[in-house]
């Protein structure tokens, strides 16, 4: 039975690995960076600091993880890890903009940087207090039931289902109000009629284990986070919120497949640097951190992530263009929600 | 018969290995020590080793953590005893009688103890998640849900109500004063703020671990240190005697309960062993019929924690390897490990690699029975740090301390709680309001509170809906019964 499974789901797999394939041995963005670079003044003197606003297991850490190593990597230059979970990503936040404006410390934050501003303009802008080093990661969400699910079985009987259930039909979702994953959900139902209690999960564990255990009906996630099981063929996506699918997901549903007119919000990750940094410095981070993004370690763990399924690069031009459409979105949001933006 | 054989095939492979069987052993040593120093943990060293995971084989990078988990939860239980300061919050209820025993001049009998439980607790739990992961792992997701964690909590919190303090009330009060700080930072369900004073860092909440260290080891070097300055100070008495086989015998009956307690808390996702060793030694204050010998050095408070925190390592595998569920911080990094060997933990695992999985399997099995080995060698050495002076040592204990809390998530303001903690709990200790009731109360408010929130969502903000969920009532209404007769004991009992 296992094995039935793992056979089905390799289809995911095989095709997110071809994919990951083309995209590794195709030109990539940074590619037309120099290999090298002096930093300014023999800077940096010392190691560098990523602050990270979120634990070490979790997407934030590992990205982090990952980017630093490739960083080392490329430039021998050593990054020491400070996390600072907690506030969603405001604590992090909040040390990293105390810290000194000498380029010695970077920070990797996620959308709720964009979404935390859009809700109260004195949090810091990403696009405008911050210099964006890079943006490494842009993911997409889905939609998921159990693979073995009877009750329904793909996203249009699953819509059918839940509108007879009269409320009573449960998804897990992060816990936040205003969050990406929430205004998501809103869009979604809006747009169906459906009436779904959102179960709020803010660990990954227990939000799956809900899931695989039986004690929701569906679960809101990104494709990498949840990989494992749909290699296990334990979980199945029944609608990716994109316009377009994605060739390893051509089976489930888009947005457009399913009938749904909404722009969607995406989650992305990257790394940034003190606005009044010295500019010289910053332009070294920004080589480094560019050019780190297309090492083949970088590129291995992004792949391993379903991070290579739509374009996940963005230079700082194209990361404060994706910030500042994000924030821009996310107000709107709120006040049609009627959330009192500061 | 063929767990058996499947045992002996990963121990075989694990033993003929010369580079696993020198990563076996440093993960047994590296686990002890940093499980020993306070806010250092287990944890610190698996951040530390995780990059260089990657140039290890998968085999060797998984049981390597593997180990890790095993004898870090069991090396914290030494500066617990010796100096009242747990090393990890699993070992915080250890403190609670193995401190008051070394003060006794039961050092050895306590580390002792301790060294036996953590290895039995650990060994069985091992054993039994060789015998029986994959459907362990499907009952437990399918039977607990968030109303039944919530009721578990509520049932811990009713029966440990009054561990280590004067009375009843007291008992209470110091429980709802950890619940009220555990309400402090965002909300779990939307985000709100609370209690943060325009303060952002304290939109990250207060976190137990500085609470711990404040009040356990802060708190007691401020006690001794008005002792010493009141002429009163007297040094622990030195003592190896190790616990005599009657004596641990006679525990029989706490240590299968601490086993089934820290198994169970340790199947599910997110709870782990620190709920079980409060659960073990709450049970083991329930079920004694000298109940008020308990917080002043009774050995029955030692060998219920640490067997039922041990037993906790093994059962939290199996989420993690039949479903891929990480039940905590340690388990969490361990998925990195899989990943950074192209493998998902899962079902797929025992189908495609079946060695990983036994080697794994032989190496949490050997790393608790080495618990028993090497923690017997070193405790005739380590009780002699209670040698050094209190000038020297307790500076030495307030610079861990200081650094055990920072390191949790970098945030000065964990320092400060730290000594806020300590000269709190230096009032709290003669009033006899309960330090160990605040912590409690703390912990548990936060899974509590997250999973009460969870559970009114599930059942449609309706609380009949635990009616139609059996574990969840039957929880209930013995939390509610315990509850009862506390009360009742609190107005009639001539003991109060």
């Amino acid at each position: 039975m296992q094995l039935k499974k793992f056979l089905a789901s390799t289809g995911i797999v095989a095709g997110s690995m071809v994919f990951g394939a083309n995209l590794a041995f195709a030109a990539c963005a940074t590619d037309s960076l120099p290999a090298s670079m002096d930093g300014p003044g023999g800077f940096p003197e010392r190691a560098l600091t990523m602050v990270v606003p979120y634990g070490p297991a979790g997407g934030s850490g590992q990205v982090a993880q990952a980017m630093a190593e490739a960083v080392t990597e490329l430039t021998g230059v050593s990054i020491n890890r400070d996390h600072k979970p907690g506030g969603s990503g405001a604590v992090g936040m909040t040390a990293y903009m105390a810290t000194p404006a000498d380029g010695y410390t970077v920070l990797e934050h996620i959308d709720d940087a964009a979404s935390g501003h859009a809700l109260d303009s004195t949090q810091p802008n990403p696009a405008e207090d911050l210099i964006p080093l890079v943006t490494s990661q842009i993911t997409f969400s889905q939609i998921y039931i159990r693979a073995e699910e009877d009750r329904f079985t793909d996203w249009a009987s699953f819509v059918e289902w839940v509108k007879a259930q009269g409320g009573k039909a449960t998804i897990a979702n992060v816990s936040k109000e205003g969050s990406m994953e929430r205004i998501n959900m809103k869009y979604i139902t809006d747009a169906t009629g459906m009436e779904i209690q959102q179960i709020s999960f803010d660990k990954g564990a227990p939000r799956y284990g809900a899931l695989a255990g039986g004690q929701v009906d569906a679960l809101f996630e990104q494709p990498g986070d949840v990989r494992n099981f749909l290699d296990a063929g334990t979980f199945k996506p029944i609608l990716t919120l994109l316009k377009e699918a994605p060739s390893a997901f051509a089976d489930t549903p888009s947005l457009v497949d399913a009938g749904l007119d909404f722009e969607p919000l995406l989650r992305f990750r990257g790394f940034y640097v003190h606005k009044d940094a010295p500019a010289d410095r910053v332009e070294w981070l920004t080589w480094a951190f560019q050019k780190a993004y297309c090492l083949d370690s970088y590129q291995a763990y992004n792949e391993s992530k379903f991070m290579n399924l739509i374009d996940s690069y963005r230079d700082t031009e194209g990361s404060k263009s994706l910030i500042t459409n994000t924030i821009n979105q996310y107000r709107e949001v709120y006040k049609e929600l009627g959330l009192e933006l500061k | 018969m063929d767990v058996l054989n499947n045992f002996i095939g990963g121990t075989i492979s694990l033993f003929s290995d010369p580079i696993g069987v020198l990563i076996f052993l440093g993960g047994v040593i590296g686990g002890m020590l940093f499980g020993a120093i306070p806010g250092v943990s287990m944890l610190t060293l698996a951040a530390i080793l995780l990059p260089f995971t990657g140039h290890l084989s998968a085999e060797h990078g998984i049981m390597l953590f593997s180990v890790i988990y095993c004898t870090g939860v069991y090396g914290g239980a030494i500066t617990a005893i010796l100096f009242n300061i747990p090393g990890a919050p699993e070992n915080a209820p250890t403190a609670f009688d193995g401190y008051p025993m070394t003060r006794k001049g039961q050092a050895g009998k306590a580390v002792g103890a301790a060294v036996m439980c953590s290895a039995l607790g650990g060994t069985v739990s091992a054993v039994i998640m060789m015998v029986a992961t994959a459907p362990i792992a499907n009952w437990a997701i399918r039977a607990f849900g968030p109303p039944e964690i919530f009721a578990l909590v509520f049932f811990g919190l009713a029966v440990a109500s009054s561990v280590g303090a004067k009375s009843f009330w007291k008992g209470w009060l110091s429980v709802l004063v950890g619940l009220l700080i555990s309400v402090v930072g965002l909300d779990p369900v939307g985000g709100i703020a609370r209690w943060d004073f325009g303060m952002p860092y304290l939109l990250a909440g207060i976190h137990f671990i500085p609470m711990i260290l404040g009040f356990f080891a802060v708190s007691e070097i401020f006690v001794q240190a008005e002792k010493k300055v009141i002429g009163s100070y007297e040094a622990p008495k030195i003592s190896v005697d190790f616990p005599t086989l009657k004596e641990l015998i006679a525990h029989k009956v706490a240590v299968v309960r601490s086993i089934f307690i820290g198994f169970f808390c340790g199947i599910l996702p997110g709870i782990g062993a620190t709920l079980a060793a409060f659960m073990g030694y709450n049970e083991a204050v329930r079920w004694s019929k000298n109940k008020e010998e308990f917080g002043k050095g009774k050995m029955e408070g030692v060998i219920s924690s640490e067997t039922a925190n041990n037993a906790a390592t093994g059962a939290a595998m199996i989420p993690l390897l039949a479903l891929g569920l990480p039940g905590g911080a340690l388990t969490a990094m361990m998925v990195g490990v899989f990943q950074m060997h192209d493998m998902q933990p899962g079902p797929l695992v025992f189908l495609l690699s079946p060695d990983l999985v036994w080697v794994v399997f032989a190496a949490m099995f050997f790393a608790n029975l080495s618990i028993l080995l090497i923690g017997w060698m070193e405790t005739k050495t380590i009780i002699n740090l209670l040698r050094i002076p209190f000038q020297f040592l307790a500076p030495l204990i307030l610079c861990l301390a200081t650094v055990g809390s920072y390191a949790v998530r970098g945030l000065v303001i964990d320092v400060i709680v730290m000594f806020i903690a300590g000269a709190v709990g230096f009032f709290l200790r003669r009033s006899g309001y309960s330090v160990a009731g605040i912590v409690l109360g703390l912990i548990l408010g936060g899974i509590g509170e997250q999973t009460f929130a969870q559970a009114m969502q599930m059942l449609h903000f309706e609380w009949s809906g635990f009616i139609g969920r059996p574990i969840a009532l039957a929880l209930l209404i013995a939390g509610f019964a315990a509850l009862v007769g506390s009360i009742y004991n609190a107005f009639f009992s001539k003991a109060r």
